[in-house]
């Protein structure tokens, strides 16, 4: 498997894991916790610019969590470059 | 009733318990000891010493020599001070001219069918014989060796570690006793009676072909020289000791070792040790050659590419081409393109200085440890569940249990002395339930109650453990006040109906796990009806697709019976190796700081940023499989690795391969040229755990002292080689000593603010977390509340391995541990250890075998979707037909290039548990193998420096 396609998988096995919590919303929200906390910052940006430009391979959950978490991800913070 | 003992003293019979104090007179002297308590012990506690042979207060006393024999007023005779339990106004004797002449008279007998070579005997100095000889005075030995006797008995060498010789024993049966009480393996007996009868290892073969694994408690309990280490006997007696602990397990057991200068003579369990009061495996005693072995890396070494010779270099020299590398590679390829690999057999104040080089120094989150492959799901789900990523008990907890549940563990072999606590526990009558793949050697445990056994799938825990639940949920066995009282309502509900679906019955999972229903409903109700019952787990419960579902199961089922927050339960995680706990808590991973504070929370990274003078990432880093898709796919470029062999121990050896050699630069830090090592541009020499100072924290949370009883090798111990990394980095490090580090560790990790090397001194160990609340540490978690408050239920849907039976794969391959090697047996192998298990083989059912024509002994080709390989066969009916088994402590048997990337959804551990594979009879090596062997070749022939193999040799394959 290449990079990319290993963070789809893991993204749908960590929604398959977490389908059963309440709504879909609500699993939702726990999937997007879950990248957020244990994601490194470039495997979220390759998952959400597979979800922009492609996307088909995530399963529902997976894609609105993606989306979510989108919104969570922190910038670089400029005094570590260099 | 809290008693302190002098550890280096035998005080002759066990301690009682008993809350009741009794008061008696010892020789004219008033004391008070616990109801229960030998007169011989209440003689010891007030410095009374009365002699003896056969008792050792690790053993039941066994009135058998009668040298202790004592006059108590009122009582006839003169009864044995061992047997005879000290009652309110008694009135002890314990010297007299009658009790002395009976003692010679004894000690007359014992010597007369003794031989008299005491000042050639490797127990010269350090035999109770000859002290007892000379306490009672014995001046003359009457009867001639003319009569019958035992002096020409023969010997028994065939251990590697200690040798038998029957002409020295007094048949005093302390070896038989320890051999049933404190190891609980019963391979000693003692045969025939009177004159004739003598001490025998089985059937009356010797120590190797009987049930004996070599645990040394009887060599240990033996007063005379009859057992004895071989090692004392090449050596001499040893001239001074130092205690520290094992490297080598989850355990973490207390040991002196014993030396003659800085020579290991031998390592002897330490009685005042907290997790294994005295007793010791076949690892921590025996195997510590390794440690001293020719293979050993002594000097630095570098090179620019992996089919270049290596070139023995200075320490200033590597270390500055490791930093000139890694800044190089970060300067090419950005800042997240390097990162490091902390170690589990490291110590924490190590563990703690390579993730702080990673975050401060390479100024990334991308730290990891082998606990991604081992406990992570430990971590997740604890955290989530009870709050806090630890095991909730001490080991001496599992002596209250009434009930215990063994999941995908098997302590007999993987912790050993724990194991023997466990069998002595169930000897006493606790029930056992051992949920499976494999009939492991607990269910054989001599005088065992009938125990249950679920034998389950590999892969379907969770799908087990719900039904547990379930029956647990319908059929009212909830403890609904521990849930009131302690259990967040809103997760409960929710769970609680998640649980009641009918899909989780055990009718309806009998299906998917293939143990019948019935069984699973008598095990729920065993569980959920004991006074006190405690789950231990292990590998076999992390290692899965669904490995952190399973841990968060497990906390379910405990929470839901009210288990948790006393003596005799809990949730306890079976970590494998010796500091896995240590370091998950020394901040190792990509999105924690040390202490398990998430990077993203700006108090917590303030901290550190104010300590250590740096601005740290707020994102996590990269796990280790993802850095090998990362540098695979180029992004990745440069990695530090200490004390970790990655390309064995990881899954899918083919990708591993390919990751390492994509790496522009590798360092590793190893003792020996490990397999990862083999890939590396720089290779820092290491230093073995008698080489330096630091602490390990074992799986009940307990922060032990290791103490330096050699000097380093090479001359570094391996903080400070992290340090000269970090320095010539940029980042300055000046620590003296690793106190200074334990300090700053205290400093920044609230469960360990308590915690110093004075404290460790005073206390000799610690639980944590250890702070203003618990100044002392903390035994048992969770007894009143919990870190987060209320406890939270999980969710744990089952959802199948995508690792299933084909008509390609149709068997399911499972991989474990024995106890004679440690994991990738870099160590074990290079001890006598080999003896017991020179390769791994692949155990194959009997029925699996005949349909495919194997037999015993022949070379079998395992393929999976990632690999082949050959191992040779074993017919074994300890699996479930359709399951094969094998261990991986050997590099080139190739166990992990067939397992696959399938690993846990949580925490990416690898999913070693479950490969769907195929075997057939083959006749030669697979073709990696093939290439292993070729590329190991040339990889020494480069340690060697030896530039003729760039020529003619290649292979790096
Ligand atoms: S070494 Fe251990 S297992 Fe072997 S006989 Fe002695 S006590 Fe028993
Ligand atoms: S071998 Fe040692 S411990 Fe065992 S009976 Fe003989 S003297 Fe006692
Ligand atoms: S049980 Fe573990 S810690 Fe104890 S001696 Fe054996 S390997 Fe070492
Ligand atoms: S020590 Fe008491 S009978 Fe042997």
């Amino acid at each position: 498997m290449n990079q990319l396609d290993t963070l789809i998988h893991m993204a749908n096995q960590i929604a398959d894991n977490n389908s059963h919590y309440g709504t879909q919303e609500e699993a939702a929200a726990r999937v997007a916790s879950h990248l957020t906390k244990f994601w490194a910052r470039s495997m979220k940006q390759q998952i959400i610019d597979y979800l922009h430009s492609d996307g088909s391979k995530l399963n529902p959950l997976a894609q609105i969590a993606i989306a979510q978490m989108q919104s969570s991800i922190r910038p670089e913070p400029a005094d570590l470059c260099g | 009733m809290l008693q302190h003992f002098d550890p280096t003293k035998d005080y002759g019979t066990p301690a009682s318990l008993s809350e009741t104090l009794v008061t008696l007179e010892i020789d004219g002297v008033e004391v008070t000891v616990p109801e229960g308590t030998s007169v011989m012990r209440a003689a010891a506690l007030h410095d009374i010493n009365i002699p003896k042979l056969c008792a050792s207060d690790n053993l039941e006393a066994f009135g058998s020599c009668r040298l202790c024999a004592v006059q108590i007023d009122g009582r006839r005779g003169l009864p044995a001070s061992c047997t005879t339990p000290a009652e309110a106004g008694m009135k002890v004797t314990t010297q007299n001219g009658k009790l002395a002449k009976l003692r010679r008279n004894i000690m007359e007998l014992y010597i007369s069918d003794h031989p008299l070579d005491c000042l050639t005997c490797p127990a010269n100095g350090d035999c109770e014989l000859q002290d007892m000889a000379g306490a009672v005075g014995l001046r003359e030995v009457r009867y001639g060796f003319d009569g019958e006797n035992h002096l020409d008995a023969e010997k028994d060498h065939s251990n590697p570690y200690f040798s038998f010789d029957a002409s020295k024993c007094i048949v005093c049966s302390r070896c038989v006793r320890a051999c049933e009480e404190v190891q609980g393996t019963f391979a000693l007996t003692i045969e025939g009676r009177g004159f004739d009868s003598k001490v025998a290892a089985g059937q009356g073969g010797d120590f190797m072909d009987s049930d004996c694994v070599s645990c040394g408690a009887c060599v240990q309990a033996c007063p005379t020289s009859t057992l004895m280490e071989k090692s004392v006997i090449d050596a001499g007696q040893p001239e001074h000791s130092i205690v520290t602990t094992c490297a080598y397990c989850g355990v973490g057991c207390s040991f002196e070792a014993e030396m003659k200068g800085d020579q290991v003579i031998r390592m002897v369990p330490y009685k005042g040790g907290d997790a294994n009061h005295g007793h010791s495996c076949v690892k921590g005693r025996f195997a510590f050659g390794y440690a001293t072995h020719s293979d050993r890396i002594k000097h630095p070494m570098i090179r620019d590419s992996i089919d270049q010779p290596w070139r023995e270099v200075s320490w200033e020299e590597a270390i500055a081409f490791a930093a000139r590398r890694l800044k190089e590679v970060q300067a090419q390829y950005g800042r997240e393109s390097i990162g490091g690999i902390t170690s589990s057999r490291c110590t924490n104040e190590e563990t703690y200085l390579v993730q702080k080089l990673v975050r401060a120094g390479f100024k990334n989150n991308n730290t990891d440890t082998c606990a991604r492959v081992c406990h992570s799901p430990t971590g997740f789900g604890l955290k989530a569940t009870l709050g806090e990523s630890a095991g909730t008990q001490t080991f001496d907890s599992v002596m209250q249990s009434d009930v215990i549940i063994v999941i995908g563990a098997n302590p007999t072999d993987a912790h050993p002395v724990f194991g023997s606590l466990m069998r002595k526990r169930l000897r006493e009558g606790a029930e056992l339930i051992v949920v499976d793949p494999r009939k492991i050697d607990l269910l054989k445990t001599p005088h065992l109650k009938d125990a249950q056994h679920l034998p389950l799938r590999p892969g379907t825990n969770v799908a087990m453990i719900n039904a547990l639940a379930h029956v647990i949920v319908t059929e009212g066995l909830e403890d609904k006040a521990f849930i009131a009282d302690r259990c967040d309502d809103k997760a409960y509900q929710a769970w609680r109906e998640f649980i009641l679906d009918a899909r989780h019955a055990p009718e309806n999972v009998e299906a998917i796990t293939g143990v019948p229903a019935d069984k699973v409903r008598r095990a729920a109700r065993t569980y959920a009806t004991a006074p006190n019952g405690a789950i231990y787990y292990g590998l076999g419960v992390t290692e899965h697709s669904q490995g952190s579902s399973m841990v968060m199961g497990i906390a379910n089922l405990a929470l839901a019976t009210g288990n948790i927050g006393r003596e005799g339960v809990g949730v306890n995680p079976l970590r494998g190796q010796n500091n896995v706990q240590g370091s998950c808590d020394m901040g190792s991973f990509p999105h924690e700081l040390p202490g398990y504070q998430h990077v993203s929370d700006d108090t917590a990274r303030a901290r550190f940023e104010q300590v250590w003078g740096v601005k740290l990432d707020d994102e996590p880093g990269l796990r280790i499989p993802n850095m090998f898709d990362s540098a695979i796919a180029g992004t990745f470029k440069a990695l530090y690795v200490q004390g970790e062999d990655i390309a064995q121990s990881d899954p899918n050896t083919h990708h591993v391969e390919s990751a390492l050699k994509s790496l522009d630069c590798l360092i590793v830090q190893d003792i020996f040229l490990n397999e990862t090592a083999k890939f590396a541009h720089v290779l820092l020499p290491g230093s073995s755990f008698l080489e330096k100072n630091g602490t390990f924290t074992n799986a009940e949370r307990r922060i032990n002292r290791v103490r330096k009883v050699m000097p380093a090798l090479a001359g570094k111990e391996d903080w400070e080689v992290t340090q000269d990394l970090a320095n010539a980095l940029g980042y300055p490090m000046n620590y003296g000593h690793p106190s200074e580090i334990m300090d700053e560790i205290a400093s920044l990790t609230p469960s360990f603010t308590g915690v110093s090397y004075d404290k460790l001194e005073e206390l000799g160990s610690i639980q944590w977390p250890c702070n203003d609340q618990y100044p002392d540490g903390m035994p048992t978690m969770h007894v009143e509340d919990f870190p987060i408050g209320r406890g939270q239920f999980a969710i744990t849907e089952y959802v199948a391995s995508e690792e299933r039976t084909n008509r390609r794969f149709p068997l399911l391959l499972t991989t474990g541990r024995i106890l004679s090697q440690y994991n990738v047996g870099a160590q074990t192998r290079r001890t006598d250890n080999q003896v017991w298990h020179d390769e791994d083989v692949l155990e194959v059912h009997p029925s699996d075998a005949e349909l495919r024509g194997i037999k015993d002994g022949d070379w079998l080709g395992i393929s999976s979707r990632a690999g082949q390989t050959v191992l040779r066969a074993r017919i074994s009916e300890r699996m479930l037909p359709g399951v094969v088994y094998t261990t991986f402590h050997h590099p080139g048997s190739g166990a992990n290039v067939i397992t696959t990337d399938s690993s846990d959804w949580a925490t990416n551990c690898p999913e070693y548990k479950v490969t769907a594979v195929q075997v057939e009879k083959v006749s030669q090596p697979s073709e990696w193998q093939q290439n292993f062997r070729a590329f190991e070749k040339l990889q020494h022939q480069l340690l060697k420096g030896d530039a003729a193999t760039l020529t003619d040799g290649n292979g790096a394959g």
